[in-house]
């Protein structure tokens, strides 16, 4: 059982997010995963994750810039395995650029959000999203 | 007999076989294999005794020419063509009575043709001229040395000719010498002339062309003396008129004693002319000029060594005249090289055609004798010297697209090709054109002025064909010889070859560079693709890599902030609130920078903008942040304008917040917005009463990051004017302002009507 996979390769922003969590009053579980590529292989329980019967998150937040695959590569295997083509991906990144958000929604994606540059907007954000997502939207893994 | 010749032949009037000679010699065509006689001058018979058509067809060794017997001269010719050229040893001396006759032989036509002709002294009156008779006694070497002489001495062409002139009228004794020049329409002039006193001068005067019909030219350039003996002495015809079986009578045109045409004739007895003798003059193998004598009171004979003598003189000035034109077009043709290569590295130099062709002491004008010279190049015009006036040169330029395709273009008569010219032909009624680039619409012209002469005709030229008497045209030689003046307009000297090469050379010189030029601007493109792409990689760098930690900065002190903010001393409270300001400072500078650059990079989409929501929307906004404050903003006329939505509005919202942020310590702020429009452009005032603008300092107002002293106190990162910079050149608009500080300061953007948006950079 798995609410969110958080995929982030920088080690503050996971920081930040894990204490955004811990202050919430019903935590949901999350997993952070540092990088596209393992991130890949956990969703479609491929490489070093070959036949092993992973939790599947009711949410994915995925950054865009991350060493080896990028965010858009996440997005685009996972939209393009029959078992995870319904997830819900919320790119969750610093780039404001309109390029970005266009190939992102291109690829599938669920939702574009902009990472604040304060802790409290961090807060606020994450706070809805899981709000939203968690609790307003309808998806089973 | 008396051929006529109307105008559809009269150029074709075969005057090398004229079938007649004329009556001061005799003349026998032979078999040069077996001496057999074939045609015969029907003089003969006082020569033979014998008809002249029981001649033909006679060995020559079985008639006796007076008392010569004809095997003398059969072995004397064996001898002669023994020789493979038997006419260099002409003439040969021959008792005839009681006289010396010449004989004169050549081969031509595949006949042996024999000429006797007498001496000279048979013929002639006692001379009545005012010359020296040196030439009675002075040898032929003497005379030519001294002939050689003169010609060396010669300061100048003209010089040169009126002494040969004076010379050839010593030697022959003619009444009238005359150098005539042929011009390039083969029109002649009268360039020297030695006449009797007696006489009226011709100098210069002009002749037209069908003076000397184009098969005469011809003759004249292989023959190159023609004698005359007697204009009104009867031809006489040569027996049989058939040649051979050739249809045709003989070919006589190296033959001296060649009758000439009947017009010809006509055309001297017109002008009064007893004889004549003409000699040619060659340029390069071309027919440049005649030595052209006169004779009036009676008959005259040059014979046969004399006019070797006149022939070498002529050969002797044509030389002349190869060397002196040789060398005065060398002199001229260097200059014109040394120039057209110095114009050449002056474009190299500069980088830059128009600088290098006229922004120097040698400019393109000096290369060749134009005198005013106009550069059509990127859509500009420019003029050196004397030219038409700039309407006057761009008509010209689409007139020529019209009728030329060539690469140049050149004349010396412009206004009689293209009437308009008629109105500016003392600056252009010559024209020497390079076209650069048709497409491009780019040209290089030289202008000659108008040269007005006065022509002097031998006769009006207009009129050299009269008509008959039963009215039909006929080709009849002219009948009045009167001087006739002629003004001479719409034209200019004319362009000498080497201009025109020396044109085309620079021509080429041009066109490399422009090519280098575009290559280099090429090249220039692709380093700058290069270095936005790098632009591009360093914008995301920024958005990415420089506010990722700048957040975390950020967040980590509002999170301390939150654990431990009870329990910190305030100068700790005070020191984190520092920290969180400075990163967020930081946080704008970098999206301002992202938002610049975007401005630059994105594509516009240009369309027809509704400008007064867009401003009223504005209103409301800035309106909202400033409560409390006595702020208006009007908004009075807003007429459409084309341009990019997102982009535009950021203008207006630039402009706007600056007018309300610097307006913000006036007690009653207003702002002003106002539109306008021209033919060409569409113009908004933004006029507000805040703090301004020092003049001195306006020229840092639109650069990046640059803030004034005045603004110190107000926040700001110096990007939005910068912005707006950009934004306005995108749209090939203008953006300006202008300021009396505490009173009204307004900046003025416009933009274009038409627009065809600017790159994106």
């Amino acid at each position: 059982m798995l609410d969110i996979l958080y995929i982030e390769d920088n080690i503050d922003e996971a920081d930040i997010f894990k204490r955004v969590i811990s202050r919430l009053p019903t935590p949901p579980t999350y997993k952070i995963i540092m990088s596209g590529t393992e991130a890949i292989d956990y969703l479609l329980q491929q490489g070093t994750h070959q036949g092993q019967s992973l939790p599947m998150p009711r949410l994915v937040l995925v950054d865009l810039n991350l060493p080896g695959q990028s965010g858009f590569d996440v997005i685009q295997q996972v939209r393009a395995n029959n078992r995870t083509r319904y997830m819900p991906m919320v790119v969750y990144s610093t780039s404001d650029s309109p390029k970005d958000m266009r190939r992102a929604f291109d690829l599938g994606a669920n939702a574009y959000l902009i990472k604040p540059g304060s802790y409290h907007e961090v807060s606020d954000m994450i706070r809805r999203a899981i709000e939203f997502w968690l609790t307003q939207n309808h998806y089973k893994p | 007999m008396q051929p006529t010749v109307d105008l559809t032949n009269c150029d074709r009037e075969p005057i090398q076989w004229p079938g007649f000679i004329q009556s001061h010699g005799y003349l026998l065509a032979i078999d040069p294999a077996t001496f057999v006689i074939w045609q015969a001058s029907e003089n003969c018979q006082a020569l033979t005794g014998l008809p002249t058509n029981t001649l033909i067809g006679q060995n020559l060794s079985g008639i006796r020419l007076h008392e010569t017997a004809g095997t003398e001269l059969v072995d004397l010719l064996t001898v002669a063509l023994r020789q493979n050229n038997p006419e260099a040893f002409n003439p040969y001396l021959l008792p005839l009575g009681d006289q010396s006759w010449y004989l004169v032989i050549h081969q031509h036509d595949g006949a042996l043709i024999l000429e006797l002709e007498p001496t000279a002294d048979l013929i002639n009156l006692p001379l009545q001229t005012t010359a020296p008779l040196l030439n009675k006694t002075m040898p032929i070497q003497a005379l030519l040395a001294q002939t050689m002489t003169d010609i060396q001495r010669s300061s100048s062409l003209t010089d040169l000719l009126h002494k040969t002139a004076q010379k050839v009228k010593e030697l022959t004794g003619y009444d009238r010498v005359m150098i005539y020049r042929f011009g390039e329409d083969w029109h002649g002039e009268i360039i020297a002339e030695a006449c009797e006193p007696f006489l009226e001068p011709f100098l210069n005067m002009h002749y037209p062309a069908s003076d000397i019909p184009r098969q005469a030219r011809e003759l004249y350039k292989t023959n190159l003396v023609r004698l005359l003996v007697d204009v009104d002495a009867p031809r006489v015809p040569i027996y049989p008129v058939q040649y051979a079986d050739q249809g045709r009578p003989l070919d006589l045109t190296h033959a001296g004693l060649r009758a000439v045409s009947p017009l010809h004739i006509e055309y001297l007895q017109n002008m009064g002319v007893r004889a004549t003798l003409n000699i040619s003059l060659l340029y390069r193998g071309e027919l440049w000029g005649l030595i052209s004598c006169h004779h009036y009171a009676g008959p005259r004979m040059i014979d046969y060594p004399k006019r070797a003598s006149v022939k070498l003189i002529s050969q002797l000035l044509s030389t002349a005249l190869e060397i002196r034109k040789d060398d005065e077009d060398e002199q001229f043709s260097h200059m014109l090289n040394q120039r057209e290569q110095q114009l050449y590295h002056q474009m190299l130099a500069d980088w830059d055609i128009v600088q290098g062709l006229t922004k120097h002491p040698l400019t393109a004008l000096e290369l060749n004798t134009a005198t005013g010279a106009a550069l059509l190049f990127e859509n500009k015009l420019y003029t050196l010297g004397h030219t038409p006036a700039d309407s006057d040169i761009q008509a010209l330029i689409e007139w020529l697209k019209m009728v030329s395709t060539d690469a140049v273009f050149q004349t010396d008569q412009l206004p009689n090709l293209y009437a308009p010219a008629e109105l500016y032909r003392e600056q252009a009624a010559g024209a020497l054109v390079l076209v650069l680039s048709r497409e491009m619409n780019e040209y290089l012209i030289w202008f000659k002025p108008e040269q007005k002469q006065t022509q002097y005709w031998g006769g009006n030229p207009e009129k050299p064909v009269v008509l008959g008497e039963d009215g039909t045209a006929r080709l009849s030689p002219r009948k009045s010889f009167d001087k006739w003046e002629q003004l001479v307009r719409n034209r200019s000297e004319p362009w000498r070859q080497v201009e025109v090469a020396t044109a085309l050379k620079l021509r080429e010189d041009m066109l490399q560079l422009i090519s280098q030029k575009a290559n280099q601007i090429r090249a220039l493109n692709e380093q700058l693709r290069l270095a936005y792409e790098e632009l591009e990689a360093f914008s995301y760098t920024i958005s990415h890599d420089l506010r990722t930690p700048l957040s975390s900065i950020k967040s980590y002190t509002e999170i301390y902030l939150e654990d431990y903010g009870e329990t910190m001393p305030q100068e700790a409270r005070a020191t984190f609130d520092k920290i969180t300001k400075a990163s967020d400072r930081m946080a704008m500078l970098i999206r301002n920078v992202m938002h610049y650059s975007r401005m630059s990079r994105t594509e516009l989409s240009m369309e027809s903008l509704a400008v007064k929501p867009m401003l009223t929307q504005l209103r409301e906004e800035l309106l909202a942040g400033e409560n409390g404050r006595d702020l208006t903003i009007q908004i009075g006329n807003t007429p459409p304008l084309l341009g990019d939505q997102t982009m535009v509005t950021q203008v207006f919202s630039n402009l706007l917040s600056n007018a309300v942020k610097y307006s913000r310590l006036t007690p009653k702020a207003r702002i002003q917005v106002q539109g306008s429009e021209t033919e060409q452009e569409v113009i908004y005032a933004i006029t507000d009463n805040g703090i301004g603008i020092d003049m001195k300092q306006a020229g840092k107002v639109f650069e990046l990051f640059q803030r004034l002293d005045s603004a110190v106190t107000y926040e700001g990162y110096g990007v939005g004017l910068a912005i707006v910079k950009r934004i306005m050149s995108r749209h090939r608009g203008k953006v300006w302002f202008d300021s009396s500080p505490m009173y009204a300061t307004t900046f003025f953007v416009s933009f274009p009507k038409t627009n065809q948006p600017a790159s994106s950079l």
